[in-house]
């Protein structure tokens, strides 16, 4: 059985003139012990799928339209207010895109490590507080910090901590957005990799959001393309990587600079994604795309499985045809 | 603690300050003190003599120093044109009435003022939230002296339920704080609703969440308490406005207090009431935003650190060499 299974998945921000298609219909599994990446430009509602997984968007505006999102096989989004907050830090973790809001500034690290330990494993506080030390050192950072708070610390180690929090239950599940954007490159490298070895060590699914594809390449098994709330491109690491179909994915790798090649230039993927209030019929990546003909609009594009393991969001992929 | 000190000295100086802009204000007021005190019908002669008597023969910087060197060397505050009683002991058994006043609007301000602007907050954009908006408007644009006499007329007069004058008996203290720390009230809902609707939004919050917290918690815990820093701030600033509006509920309600002393002193231009009224409010003002900026490290450990920031700079580095640590 698979751990997590998204099913047409669809959320929307209810603004006062217009309606934000956020996330259209998202399908996505990760078995146990698997790390799925989850690759888009910004605005592509990465960050708005893995909230919702957690019912953590901000309800008004934000709404779960459609969907279902099975955990262990029981639907997340059918669950009660309790039974979601039994699961919320204790199977399921959520790592934030910026460390440095993260944390509450007024408690001390080691209190909201603690917090979430003496929450869901029914320890005294003491205890808690005990492992939330220990659980400092796995992170590296030293145990006697515990009693500091959040604006004695760098990015980095604010990144550690809030990494900190997350494993602090050992949950089935992690839920990374783009946990190394905020930070600078050299502290990037440390904290995936400490992420990668912890979550080996726990053995924790993943899902990783970020528009990295190199880190997607070192840490992902599976990796699915997102664009305009749609996916675009599902498949294993390997397919995906060695055979990009979707011109949105061919798009991606061609910007990415490469080292054996002199270019002037980078290429980069021409116009903006559309807006998201405004999608346009069929494709949605249509306006931007090399390959598009008179019958990329004239009906709504469907993933098709092209190979094992592989699913592509356009009609031309099937045949190879580019 | 060395701050707090430096803070004490730094209350000298802005008292001085009051007293010249208050004095330059009183001695420049229309109306003659002399003329008040004499009453009708003197001769010239008796205007000069009282006129010396009361030290108002003098140009206004000899009064001026006079007056400062009276408060600075022997603190004292001089008398009251009229009945010649010390100033510091009417002053004396007056203050703790008013002070009482003053604490009881402020806790009730604090007590019901916060509870309610965070269920205005956390109720957003609900019937609860509207109607407590209004409802603050309301108690914001009302007059002080208005609602008193509003108050008085409902419940003293009509209803008979509270008496309306001093403060012999428990009861009697009813309508005077409420009605003093009403529009008090109206301003920290209205500001605790806005920082609790910015504090709510933080990504700690959204934290918080996501380790399984109850609701409850989570405002309880983690957004009241960043809260608090910009709402001591407003507590503060409303210990000043209790006690402007002390002076017109004590007068309206009768009681004994420095408000009522005060307006004495003004309608009948006893200056130097009306200016040991003011040094006595100045000073109160002062003492509460220095015990605000105390409270702060109390409440924020980003400002503790501030305070101490000589002793954990010599031991920072000794403690994580090489590491990323950084003080504010």
């Amino acid at each position: 059985m698979n751990l997590l299974e998204i099913k047409g998945l669809t959320i929307q921000y209810a603004m006062r003139a217009n309606t934000i298609h956020a996330v259209n219909n998202v399908d996505l599994t990760i078995a146990p012990g698997q790390t799925l990446g989850l690759v888009g430009e910004t605005g592509a509602g990465k960050t708005t799928t893995a909230r919702g997984i957690l019912r953590l968007i901000q309800t008004p505006p934000g709404k779960i339209v459609s969907g279902e999102v099975f955990f262990e096989g029981r639907d997340l989004l059918k669950m009660s207010g309790a039974e979601m907050r039994a699961i919320r830090g204790k199977s399921i973790s959520m790592i934030f895109q910026n460390p440095m809001s993260a944390l509450n500034p007024i408690l001390t690290i080691g209190e909201q490590i603690a917090e979430v330990i003496h929450l869901h494993e029914k320890c005294s506080k003491k205890e808690a507080a005990e492992r939330s030390r220990n659980m400092l050192k796995m992170v590296g950072i030293r145990p006697e910090r515990a009693g500091e708070y959040p604006h004695q610390f760098s990015g980095g180690m604010k990144q550690r901590v809030v990494i900190a929090i997350a494993l602090a239950c050992s949950p089935k599940l992690l839920i990374a957005d783009e946990p190394t954007t905020a930070l600078d490159v050299t502290i990037q490298a440390q904290v995936l990799d400490m992420m990668r070895a912890l979550k080996n060590k726990l053995n924790t699914s993943m899902l990783l959001i970020t528009h990295d594809l190199g880190v997607v390449a070192e840490t992902c098994d599976a990796v699915a393309i997102m664009y305009a709330g749609e996916i675009v491109e599902y498949g294993s690491l390997e397919r995906v990587f060695h055979n990009p179909k979707h011109p949105y994915t061919l798009g991606l790798f061609g910007s990415i600079p490469s080292l054996d090649k002199v270019v002037e230039r980078l290429s980069p993927i021409r116009g903006l994604m559309p807006e998201p209030s405004a999608l346009p019929k069929g494709c949605k990546f249509k306006e931007r795309c090399d390959y598009s003909c008179d019958d990329c609009e004239k009906e709504e594009q469907v993933l098709r499985e092209i190979e094992l393991n592989h699913t592509v969001r356009c009609m031309r992929a099937e045949g190879g045809g580019f | 603690m060395l701050y707090i000190i430096k803070r004490l000295i730094m209350v000298i100086p802005i008292m001085i300050g009051v007293v010249i802009i208050v004095f330059t204000l009183t001695y420049f007021a229309p109306g003659d003190p002399v003329s008040v005190a004499l009453g009708e019908g003197y001769t010239q002669e008796e205007y000069d003599a009282q006129a010396e008597f009361m030290g108002l023969d003098k140009t206004y910087i000899e009064q001026l120093a006079s007056y400062l060197m009276h408060l600075i060397t022997k603190l004292d505050l001089g008398k009251s044109y009229f009945s010649n009683i010390p100033i510091e002991s009417e002053l004396m058994s007056r203050f703790p009435v008013s002070a009482m006043l003053g604490l009881f609007g402020i806790v009730l301000t604090v007590l019901i003022g916060i509870p309610l602007g965070i269920f205005s907050a956390i109720k957003q954009y609900t019937v609860l939230d509207y109607g407590l908006t209004a409802l603050a408007l309301v108690m914001a644009a009302i007059p002080g002296f208005v609602l008193a006499i509003l108050c008085i007329v409902l419940f003293g007069v009509r209803l008979r339920w509270l008496p309306i004058m001093g403060l012999e008996t428990p009861r009697h203290w009813i309508l005077p704080i409420a009605t003093s720390a009403f529009p008090g009230i109206a301003a920290m809902m209205r500001m605790t609703r806005t920082t609790m609707l910015e504090v709510i939004r933080q990504d700690y919050i959204t934290t918080a969440r996501s380790k399984g917290l109850k609701e409850n918690a989570i405002i309880v815990k983690h957004a009241l308490k960043n809260c608090l820093i910009p709402l001591v701030t407003i507590i503060g600033g409303s210990m000043a406005m209790v006690l402007a509006g002390s002076i017109i509920s004590e007068n309206i309600f009768s009681i004994r207090g420095i408000g009522t002393y005060m307006y004495g002193g003004i309608s009948s231009r006893d200056y130097p009431v009306v200016m040991a009224g003011v040094l006595v409010m100045a000073f109160v003002v002062c003492v509460v935003n220095l015990l605000v900026d105390i409270l702060y490290a109390f409440v924020d450990p980003r400002i503790k650190t501030i305070y101490g920031i000589r002793k954990n700079k010599r031991k920072k580095p000794a403690v994580m060499p090489g590491a990323e640590s950084e003080v504010v």
